[in-house]
């Protein structure tokens, strides 16, 4: 059997966010003789599951690239520049993309651009880059493969395995072993293997578990949404699942909310972050963002009806209106702050915030 | 999830499809000009597409008034 | 008749000068960092496009009357080859040099398409050379007994002077915030 037929056998989907199917990517890949870049970057915020492929297991990983390209292409290893990732690929003498520290600048055609020449950015993608395509201004970019490191990794594994070892994890639409990272106020963060199915109380319960205080999880990072605590003690990781809840399992990535910070501030920061990493080549985001972010800070401080319509009004229009994904991310993980902290935006228009920890900046204006 | 203000790409409707590459486009507002009802113009001056499949000669002339050639109308 | 085509040549000629002035400074309020939206960008669109047929119709009117009448000589090749002509080498020579890059202009607006934006882009600003050089051969071809028409041709090259200025120093949203994001860090 040839890699595509065992990759396509044992239903591997990519575990960088999109989920696509691997077998169509890498097929489409060896027919045009693509170059593969092995995404490293852990680009979503509180990701750490790239990191730990690279820490833990480089030589399937190395192996996995390997079988996936065709011979005489290159592989490259994307990693952000200064990471532990990026210093240890080095190290074992492997050709490293040094990605620079913006948000968007880890996303597929980002790396595709960076690596033939161009800045970081998104490109618009008229054709997939694995075909090869040209960026706005014309400058065409030859046939490139971006997969996830831990879908690489998880090549490798079915490779020398075989697909019914990575059917019997994980459910019939979603198989095979996960990593997931466990983040934010929880004992024991870190990065686990899992796999679609399980309850999500288990794996907050294996990062030490949720203090009685907890308000909300984050899952999915700038671009998932906020599940109540009492909603991910009773959700099951698996994007089948989440779906009701406007959630998917994404980058893998579960952030456990501070419960002594305000979560409006939690929010104010991330959506200023978010503003600031625009990356300048869209209208809808380059101006929606940061007018997303004064909105919610406004609403924050001064909350009022109109405020909150045309904030609302505002994330209507970001998903779907730029080169990338990054702003329909925006615009579902505001939304859900919008439906999940609603009690505490009630104590804001009161007047007050009982989660301002003594030296921490009060949103309350 | 909030629901995208522009249409998905949906069954076919035998009219061709108004595309828009977001970075080429820097808001001169003709397209909205030449397709009115099927493109309007956010607060900042950008094509909001409310339908996308197009009236093929109006959309070819939209595509070549467009100064930034943003746009590209297809099957 | 030749006095009749050597009017002819002179009248398209001007108003050659006056659509081409009209056509450059249009499409430079388009191009310009402050620039028309909406309705009013379809319309100077639109007359950019048309205006620039109209001044074609009028501009091969006047090289074919100018090459026809016997007056002066100037062959067809001058027409498109730079300082080849007898009459007035240097002058006409402008002429063709500015004919030469309109063809080049129109050609590759034609063909847009299917052309690569930056090869496009390359060809089009070469009209900030073609409009001076087509106005320089106005004011010197023609004569002092006519301050009529050197007035004309001064006329535009104040205006479209103006209009080229406007293009390089007013400023718009979508110009700034692009440049303020691509100073900062992304490779």
């Amino acid at each position: 059997m040839s890699i595509v037929d065992l990759i396509a056998a044992a239903g591997l989907t990519g575990r960088g966010g999109a989920a696509f199917s691997t077998a169509t990517k890498v097929s489409a890949a060896q027919e045009h003789r693509a170059r593969l870049v092995v995404n490293a970057c852990d680009g979503e915020l509180g990701a750490a599951k790239d990191g730990w492929v690279v820490e833990h297991h480089l030589a399937a990983l190395v192996e996995g690239a390997r079988l996936v390209t065709p011979p005489g292409r290159a592989v490259t290893y994307a990693a952000h520049r200064g990471s532990a990732a990026a210093r240890r690929l080095a190290s074992h003498g492997l050709p490293v993309l040094e990605v620079p520290a913006r948000y968007v600048s880890s996303e597929e055609s980002s790396l595709v651009s960076l690596l033939h020449g161009g800045l970081a950015r998104p490109m618009t993608k008229r054709t997939p880059f694995v075909l090869g395509g040209a960026d706005s201004a014309g400058r065409r970019v030859p046939p490139t493969l971006v997969l996830n490191a831990e879908t690489v990794w998880r090549v490798a594994q079915v490779a020398a395995r075989g697909p019914q070892w990575f059917r019997a994890s994980g459910t019939a639409e979603e198989p095979g072993p996960r990593l997931v990272t466990v983040a934010g106020r929880v004992a024991r963060p870190g990065v686990q293997e899992t796999q679609a199915g399980v309850p999500v109380a288990e794996l907050l319960r294996a990062a030490g578990g949720l203090a009685p205080d907890v308000g909300s999880v984050l899952v999915g990072g700038l671009g998932g949404v906020f599940l109540t605590a009492a909603e991910a003690h009773a959700a099951t990781w698996s994007t089948a699942a989440l779906r009701p809840l406007g959630a998917s399992v994404g980058p893998g990535v579960l952030d456990v909310v501070d419960p002594h910070t305000c979560p409006l501030l939690v929010v104010d920061r991330m959506l200023a972050y978010a503003a600031g990493e625009s990356a300048g080549q869209c209208g809808p985001c380059m101006f929606g963002l940061p007018a997303v972010a004064a909105d919610w800070h406004e609403l924050a401080t001064r909350p009022s009806r109109g405020v909150h319509d045309r904030l609302r009004g505002r994330l209507g229009l970001l998903p779907g209106r730029g080169a990338c994904h990054f702003p329909d991310g925006v615009a579902r993980f505001a939304a859900s702050a919008l439906r999940v902290h609603q009690d505490h935006l009630g104590d804001h228009v009161a007047g007050r915030c009982d989660l301002v920890r003594s030296g921490e900046r009060a949103l309350v204006g | 999830m909030p629901s995208s203000a522009e249409p998905v790409r949906s069954q076919p409707s035998g009219r061709p499809h108004l595309d828009v590459d977001r970075v080429r486009c820097s808001g001169h507002g003709i397209c909205a000009q030449l397709l009115p009802g099927q493109v309007r113009l956010d607060e900042w001056g950008y094509p909001i597409v409310v339908d996308a499949h197009v009236d093929p000669s109006a959309g070819a002339r939209a595509v070549r008034l467009c100064p930034a050639l943003a746009l590209r109308v297809g099957p | 008749m030749n006095e009749w085509l050597w009017y002819l040549s002179r009248a398209t000629g001007i108003s050659s000068i006056l659509l081409m002035t009209a056509v450059v400074g249009l499409g430079a309020v388009t191009a310009a960092r402050r620039r028309p939206t909406g309705q009013r960008a379809t319309i100077v669109m639109a007359l950019h496009r048309w205006l620039s047929l109209g001044m074609l119709l009028f501009l091969g009117t006047h090289i074919f009357t100018a090459v026809v009448e016997t007056y002066v000589s100037i062959d067809w090749y001058a027409a498109v080859l730079p300082f080849s002509a007898a009459y007035d080498r240097v002058w006409v020579g402008f002429g063709t040099v500015a004919f030469d890059i309109l063809v080049a202009v129109v050609a590759t607006s034609l063909l847009r398409h299917r052309l690569r934006e930056s090869t496009w882009r390359a060809v089009h600003l070469l009209a900030h050379l073609m409009w001076p050089v087509a106005i320089v051969h106005g004011v010197m071809m023609g004569t002092s007994a006519e301050p009529l028409l050197r007035g004309t041709t001064v006329a535009c090259a104040v205006v479209g002077t103006g209009l080229l200025g406007w293009r390089l120093t007013a400023t718009h949203a979508d110009r700034e915030r692009r440049t303020a994001v691509l100073a900062e860090e992304w490779s």
